[in-house]
């Protein structure tokens, strides 16, 4: 089957269209749109900074591009998948082995025109079987992924244009490049703008950067990178303040967001590390099925068999070794734990995912809002020449006992009246402040939380009320600072917050020491050390000060800030700073630590400050030591091989080579990436895969979803997380824990193990089948076990033990090993076929042939009659076919004593098969040690007899060739079972004190 | 924990490996040692185990009767409604027919026929042959059955007209055809002994034969023969059946697998059946526990005749 190169030049295909494009998806934004002067701008776009397009021009172009619209990516429809489920792996062998039956059935009605109903039930059977699975399998997968649609709700409805000099409302659809466009507050942003005029115009750029906070959008480039430079608004983000006019630079796909949209959408997930070794198992069985098959349907036919009966030797061999129960196994193994991970907060989309996060070895974890709360949090104050650390814990119990120095109340006083922030609905008291809702800037907020916390001038409310606001000026980003006069008991109190060095440079004198100093040189070097200090730890630092006005500054004076403050901002009394972070949440430096207990190497991949983020990747333990590489240097000569960490930049990134990515990732243990765009995101992804690393991805926002889809395990957030992320993620971390991964490994690493043993469990059943199929061919036996009676031990008695095996509890701490090399450590290996086939499936088929030549010897055919007696046995004229002890059997009777044989055969294999799952339930302790209180397994086992009670007794099912036997065929297999599982308990035995013993060797899986 | 980005094998070259390690004397990753170790191993491994299973089949088979089986009759699956069989059969290249197909003219053709007969008498006529003449055979009659252990033997010339060498009669195009019940351990007939206790879809044939045969004789179970539609009964013609009494002599049974032992057998001769079309036929034993079934062919027998 080897595959025809093409040579001769065709047209691309569908599959390399998508590639083609996705692969332009991928790339960076190169553009000078945004750097060029405006009216060179303008004459390029044809367009005017003040009338905009022209409407024919608008049409023209519309005509062109088409509209401004995210393209969907091409679905396949709903039945290529169904179709594709039930020809997948060992449906194929299924369907092979019914189109068999269908052909005999047909020969035997055209020759002997007789309907041969036994081989029309199987062909009926092993169909109905692959439908089943068929079906089941694509509920599974069937995960219809609404990334487009999630993306959808992202964009806006119309937008405000100006073409042709007149403002009209128009469709978004209906925009083209070149447009002039006017964006207010509340708005989406319709396409990528370049802004030309703007009034105090801020975005939310979050669902690009994933940081939430509202950024400046003026019409000066400020960075040849349009993702930094401040006069790009993008696609779909939001305009939370002011207003502007810009001229569209990019559409539709062609945006920034556009990009992420076509990325996210059209990017094959790269396939499970569980679906690979099922792969893996079902080529290796597919493969030994249909080797053994050809083997002996040619050898039979080369004999002289009839080839209607080697077709039933190939349909008895295909059936016997392919375990049909186990993809179900698999799944329902699956979402058993799905179910267990979802009541610890973890909801698992794709099932498969389970394992991953298991076999996972490189977690990379958005910053913001999965490690951080996402929520600004005062953690330092600075003032009477003291760093004094705030409490960032969630119940922030401690930052009630902050002492009450006087430099503390000063800063406080300021801190409360300088803040516009209110809380919402506080009269509803909350357990804790930190949920509070506050309205206002997240800074504000913070600190009024903080406030209100320690009460230090009771209700902060009231004490604003108490100090009647007199004026406000407003932080604006140019200056950079805040103030405002309030009314004291006499006089009127100044008071200003805003960056530290434009309030240092304010100041004149300063609070140390309990008392106020002149602000002498050497005091502001310590001021500006202690500033710079808590800055390298990523923080965001804003400087207090006050001043008590003039006696001629009443409250009756006629304060204005228009156009300039009418009064001295100058010469104020420094107080201190307060310095915020978005703090780490509280679970994570622990989840961080077992990660790499468990061999996980944690990345960080923000789109935030590389200092901000070296921050919190230290507090979390991320980075773990102080030499730390920075990443510009590592290609220079003189770097050091020593340092273990790395902080690597966007910018930095941009630069790198692939290569140079990759060795990276591959020296480095302990990386941060900060200021990364989305599509870095993924490159970072796609390096660590490319390196044969089982990748995780947390991630909350918008930005994060191309590197959610391609990782091999993408984590959304479910409280903070985005539609979009959600709808990109394998997993959802219902309460935003980063520590609920760890229990997502734990699981998916248990659950690895506990499918190794539901294999060797079914697997083990396979050999007892295919045996008797073998005897009837080589032996020339009677069929000891009917193909019917192999599919309902593969479908209905062992499913429920072999699903139990999954509530089987972890043998030892399996978050102390490193995760399993996916190359070496596979699902199946040698080793456990071994087991399976050689040990445990021998002594099953022994049961079963024990128990079959005793039934037939009772009814009265010695085992020495048996040999060679299949062509008699099986010819239909023959009606008085003579026993051992000379009776003759019609052909009727014979029959009925096959399938009786039959059944006493499945019910040595089902009572084997008790001790086989006993057997299977550790691999290395001994079950006295793990004990039986595995309920599930219990119950199964009891129902596993119940069913095949149900299939042996009931009347009807000789039909499907069941027929009653006597209570001792039970018994005839119980000495094997034990066997079974005493000589698994000495394997373990063995294995536990003989580590490097042949036991282990060959046998440990 | 990461692969190296470099050093890696070509897929080739790993199955290569595999095969046959040149570094290591490997071969499919197993030295030479270690396939013997490992041959080893699972030779005493699977002997032990096999010598288990044997034993334990020894156990077992030793509780069980070498000359009497363990389930007999309604206890096993044999039952006690025994299968009723014909001969000459049909011959296996035409395996599931039932059609006795004959040119009475042509010698080839019918002694196929023959020749099945011939061998399947073969035993009947050199009686004690099989056995190792440990058998005690004697001549049993209404009066005198046999006593434990014995067995009678059979009368070859009861069948006058049917024997070999008057080629059963197919040269005369009327064919001898062989009934034969099938042998169940410890079976015992219950006859239709009384003449006013006959079933009612009893040939009236029969009855009247019954009617006529000595009291004594009436132990038997009875065969009888019929075209099975009108037109078949037409074309079939007078029968004669070989033993006189038309059945299976009772001092046959019950079967206790003696040494020797024969099942008794009842030729049907057809007369005059006529030629050159297909003739149904369907011969039935009966005893007061034989039950007729079609299809699980017990206490009746159909078959076709043909003659060119």
């Amino acid at each position: 089957m080897g595959k025809k190169k093409e040579a001769k030049p065709r047209k691309l295909n569908r599959k390399d269209q998508s590639l083609k494009r996705l692969e332009n998806f991928k790339k960076e934004i190169v553009t000078d749109h945004h750097t060029v002067p405006i009216d060179v701008l303008c004459s390029r776009l044809e367009t005017d900074i003040e009338r905009g397009l022209s409407q024919y021009k608008a049409r023209q172009l519309f005509m062109e591009t088409g509209p401004n619209a995210l393209t969907p990516s091409r679905k396949t429809p709903e039945y290529i998948k169904f179709i594709k489920t039930i020809t997948e792996g060992f449906s194929l062998l299924l369907w092979i082995g019914a189109s068999l039956c269908i052909i005999a059935a047909v020969i035997e009605y055209v020759y002997r025109k007789k309907v041969d109903t036994d081989n029309l039930l199987l062909a009926a059977v092993l169909v109905l079987i692959i439908i089943m699975t068929g079906i089941f399998m694509y509920y599974q997968q069937n995960k219809s992924s609404k990334i487009m649609d999630s993306f959808a709700t992202m964009i806006p409805q119309k937008a405000e244009v100006i073409r042709d000099g007149q403002q009209i409302t128009v469709n978004v659809k209906d925009l083209v490049v070149g447009d002039l466009v006017d964006m207010k507050f509340g708005d989406r942003i319709p396409a990528d703008v370049r802004i030309t005029k703007s009034q105090g115009f801020k975005v939310d750029n979050s669902s690009i950067t994933g940081e939430n906070e509202p950024l400046l959008r003026t019409n000066q480039c400020t960075n040849e990178n349009i993702l930094e430079t401040r006069n790009v608004a993008f696609f779909s983000t939001n305009a939370v303040e002011g207003t502007a006019q810009g001229i569209v630079i990019m559409c539709g796909d062609h945006t920034v967001m556009g990009k992420i949209a076509g990325l996210t959408a059209r990017l094959h997930p790269s396939i499970t590390p569980l679906a690979r070794e099922l792969n893996r198992f079902m080529t290796i069985i597919t493969f030994w099925a249909v080797i053994l098959g050809i083997i002996f349907g040619v050898a039979s036919i080369a004999i002289g068999y009839p080839w209607i009966d080697s077709a039933l030797f190939i349909i008895g061999i295909i059936v016997s070794n392919v375990p049909e129960g186990l993809l179900a196994t698999v799944t329902l193994s699956l979402t058993v734990t799905a179910k267990k991970m979802a009541l610890k907060n973890c909801l698992v989309k794709n099932l498969e995912a389970v394992e991953t996060l298991g076999s996972t070895n490189v977690v990379c974890s958005d910053k913001t809002g999965t490690l951080t709360q996402n929520k600004m949090t005062v953690c330092h104050l600075w003032y009477n020449g003291d760093v004094v650390q705030a409490d960032i814990s969630e119940d922030q119990y401690d930052a009630r006992k902050y002492t009450e120095t006087p430099g503390f109340d000063i800063l406080i006083r300021c801190a409360t009246l300088c803040n516009r922030a209110e809380f919402i609905n506080t009269r509803t008291p909350r357990k804790y402040i930190m949920k509070w809702e506050v309205r206002g800037d997240a800074s504000e907020a913070a600190i009024l939380k903080f406030i209100e916390l320690t009460r230090l001038e009771g209700d902060p409310d009231e004490f604003r009320k108490a100090h009647k606001k007199l004026i406000e000026l407003p932080f604006n980003s140019t200056s950079k600072i805040q103030l405002s006069i309030h009314a004291l008991a006499n006089n009127c109190l100044m008071v200003m917050k805003g960056a530290p060095e434009r309030i240092l440079e304010r100041c004149k004198t300063i609070f140390i020491n309990d008392d106020v100093e002149e602000l002498s040189d050497e005091l502001r070097q310590t001021c500006e050390k202690a500033c710079f200090e808590l800055a390298a730890r990523g923080e965001r630092i804003l400087g207090f000060c006050d001043m008590e006005m003039k006696d001629t500054y009443t409250y009756s004076y006629p304060f204005t800030i228009d156009p300039l403050p009418n009064f001295p901002t100058e010469g104020l009394r420094f107080v201190g700073f307060i310095s915020l972070i978005d703090p780490p949440r509280p679970e994570v430096h622990n989840a961080v630590e077992t990660c790499k207990t468990a061999g996980i190497k944690v990345i960080m991949v923000t789109g935030d400050h590389p200092v901000t983020a070296k921050a919190i990747a230290k507090e979390v333990g991320i980075i773990t030591t102080d030499s730390i590489e920075d990443a510009a240097l590592f290609y220079n000569a003189d770097h050091d091989e020593t340092k273990d960490a790395i902080v690597v930049s966007g910018t930095t990134l941009r630069e790198l080579q692939q290569d140079e990515l990759d060795a990276i990732l591959y020296t480095y243990n302990e990386i941060v990436f900060a200021r990364t765009s989305p599509t870095q995101k993924l490159q970072i992804v796609e390096g660590l895969q490319r390196l044969k690393n089982i990748v995780a991805v947390t991630g909350d926002g918008v930005n994060d979803s191309p590197a959610l889809k391609k990782a091999d395990i993408g984590i959304a957030m479910g409280i903070s997380g985005s539609e979009v992320s959600q709808q990109s993620a394998d997993m959802i971390l219902m309460d935003d824990n980063f520590a609920s991964i760890i229990t997502g490994i734990e699981e998916g690493r248990k659950i690895f193990d506990n499918l190794k043993k539901s294999i060797v469990y079914v697997l083990a059943s396979n050999i007892a089948e295919l045996a008797p199929c073998l005897m009837f061919i080589v032996c020339n036996i009677p069929l000891p076990l009917g193909i019917l009676a192999i599919l309902c031990i593969d479908v209905l008695t062992d499913m429920l033990p072999a699903i139990s095996l999954a509530y089987e509890k972890a043998e030892s701490d399996i978050m102390k090993r490193t995760p399993r090399n996916p190359n070496v450590d596979n699902l199946v290996t040698f080793r456990l076929y071994f087991l399976a086939y050689c040990h445990i499936g021998v002594l099953e088929a022994c049961a079963g042939f024990f128990v079959y030549f005793l039934i037939m010897y009772e009814y009265g055919f010695k085992p020495n009659r048996l040999f060679g007696l299949r062509p008699e046995w099986d010819t239909y004229y023959i009606n008085d076919l003579e026993d051992s002890y000379g009776q003759e059997w019609s052909y009727e009777e014979r029959k009925q004593l096959e399938y009786t044989c039959s059944t006493a055969f499945m019910i040595a294999v089902v009572v084997c098969q008790w001790g086989d799952v006993l057997a299977c339930k550790t691999r290395l302790n001994s079950i006295m040690v793990q004990g039986m209180t595995n309920w599930f397994m219990n119950v199964s086992i009891l129902i596993e007899t119940l069913l095949a009670i149900f299939l042996t007794y009931t009347p009807y099912m000789s039909y499907l060739k069941f027929y009653p036997v006597g209570l001792h065929c039970w018994l005839y297999a119980l000495p094997f079972s034990g066997l079974i599982l005493l000589f698994d308990e000495y394997r373990k035995f063995c294995i536990r004190n003989y580590p490097r013993g042949y036991f282990y060797r060959e046998t440990y899986y | 924990m990461t692969a190296s980005p470099k050093h890696q094998m070509s897929e080739k070259e790993r199955y290569a490996n595999f095969l046959y390690n040149k570094e290591d004397g490997t071969y499919l990753g197993r030295s030479k040692e270690g396939w013997a170790k490992i041959c080893l191993f699972y030779l005493v491994f699977y002997g032990m185990l096999a010598a288990l299973v044997a034993i334990c089949m020894w156990v077992f088979f030793q509780t069980l009767d070498p000359r009497i089986p363990k389930w007999q009759m309604d206890s096993s699956i044999i039952g006690t409604n025994p299968g009723l069989g014909f001969r000459p059969m049909p011959t296996a290249d035409n395996a599931e027919s039932t059609l006795i197909w004959f040119e009475g003219s042509n010698k080839t053709n019918f002694n196929k026929w023959v020749n099945n007969l011939s061998a399947f008498l073969d035993k009947y006529y050199t009686p004690g042959k099989t056995e190792k003449g440990t058998a005690s055979i004697r001549k049993c009659s209404y009066n005198q059955p046999p006593k434990r252990g014995q067995v009678c033997d059979f009368d070859v010339r009861l069948w006058g007209e049917c024997s070999p060498d008057k080629f059963f009669n197919y040269h005369r195009n009327a064919p001898c055809i062989f009934l034969k019940l099938n042998r169940i351990y410890g079976w015992v007939p219950e006859y239709y002994n009384d003449i006013h206790d006959l079933p009612e879809n009893m040939p009236d044939d029969l009855k009247k034969h019954i009617a006529s045969v000595k009291p004594e004789e009436r132990n038997t179970i009875w065969i009888s023969c019929e075209g099975e539609n009108p037109a078949d009964i037409e074309y079939l013609g007078p029968i004669s059946y070989h033993p006189q009494v038309q059945g299976f002599p009772g001092y046959y049974y019950p079967y206790e697998n003696s040494e020797g032992y024969l099942s008794p057998l009842v030729a049907v001769q057809f007369l005059r059946p006529v030629s050159g079309i297909v003739i149904n036929i369907e011969c039935k034993a009966w005893a007061k526990n034989i039950k007729h079934s079609r299809a699980d062919r017990t206490g009746s027998v159909h078959f076709e005749l043909l003659i060119d």
